[in-house]
């Protein structure tokens, strides 16, 4: 299956924003001194980072390069 | 060192939010380099860190009487006796005190620390899903282990030539007496009596 140009966009946005969500509750977690930080970490702020990155890399494997990029 | 990782969050957090309002930049080769480095290297190595920084938290007595079930076993190491064992080894520094719980609950094997964490959740599943325990009836699975105070003593002077722990050290050695329920050193953390005890007050 390959996606096209706006495809992977939407799917970078999607990356982006996982990645974000997950570092700011990361941070929170760190800042946060509870016995419950280390669950925020470990099963919110993890798979969302997780996950984030797993998009990302996804969307390079489907990745199909419009025609005016490739420089031919 | 939870201020760099911090740091190193935000400069995450920046360098991927590029990428949430301008994806289109990673048309050109060098943002999409920028996009590997931020959307991937950055926040694995944001991963690591937090991990880390949370598995060094985790293991100080900060952290362990942080939670409710906890705490009365926090204040026994403050009871002034010297048949209390918590309390002596750490009052006298025999255990780093910022580390104490850790020091002599920790389990000394390669996945140890795995299952320490894995016992952790379970106790935090307890307190916040089902019926949190009655402090003075929290016991260790399987018992405290002589393993945990041979990783310090073992090899000791002062332990091995003791008259009393000469005799008896292969057995002590294979856990067939317990250093604590064999009669010997039976005082720790004497909770359900907590109310009737003398405390030791640090100067600071």
């Amino acid at each position: 299956m390959k996606l096209s140009g706006i495809g992977i966009r939407r799917m970078l946005q999607i990356s982006s924003a996982l990645v974000i969500l997950g570092l700011l509750l990361e941070m929170l977690s760190l800042l946060w001194f509870h016995p419950l930080s280390f669950v925020l970490f470990a099963f919110v702020a993890a798979g969302l980072i997780g996950l984030g990155i797993l998009t990302y890399l996804v969307s390079l494997v489907l990745v199909v390069a419009p025609r005016g990029d490739t420089g031919h | 060192m939870i201020g760099i990782l911090i740091c190193q969050i935000a400069l995450s957090i920046v360098v991927a939010s590029v990428f949430l309002f301008r994806p289109s930049l990673t048309s050109s080769a060098g943002w999409k380099i920028v996009a590997f480095v931020g959307l991937c290297v950055l926040p694995a190595l944001c991963l690591v860190g937090g991990m880390n920084a949370h598995v060094q938290r985790s293991e100080t007595t900060q952290f362990c009487t942080s939670c409710h079930v906890m705490i009365p076993y926090g204040q026994s190491l403050y009871i002034d006796d010297a048949n209390h064992i918590p309390a002596q080894h750490f009052q006298n520094h025999r255990v780093p005190a910022d580390m104490a719980c850790y020091s002599c609950h920790a389990d000394y094997t390669l996945y140890g620390p795995l299952n320490d964490k894995m016992r952790g959740l379970e106790r935090i599943y307890l307190q916040y899903v089902t019926q949190p325990p009655d402090p003075a009836a929290i016991r260790i699975p399987g018992g405290f282990k002589n393993a945990q105070c041979l990783h310090c003593h073992a090899g000791a002077r002062s332990f091995e030539e003791n008259p009393v722990h000469s005799p008896i050290m292969s057995t002590l050695m294979s856990n067939e007496v317990s250093c604590l329920s064999s009669g010997c050193h039976d005082t720790a953390h004497d909770i359900a009596n907590l109310d009737h005890q003398k405390f030791w007050k640090p100067v600071q």
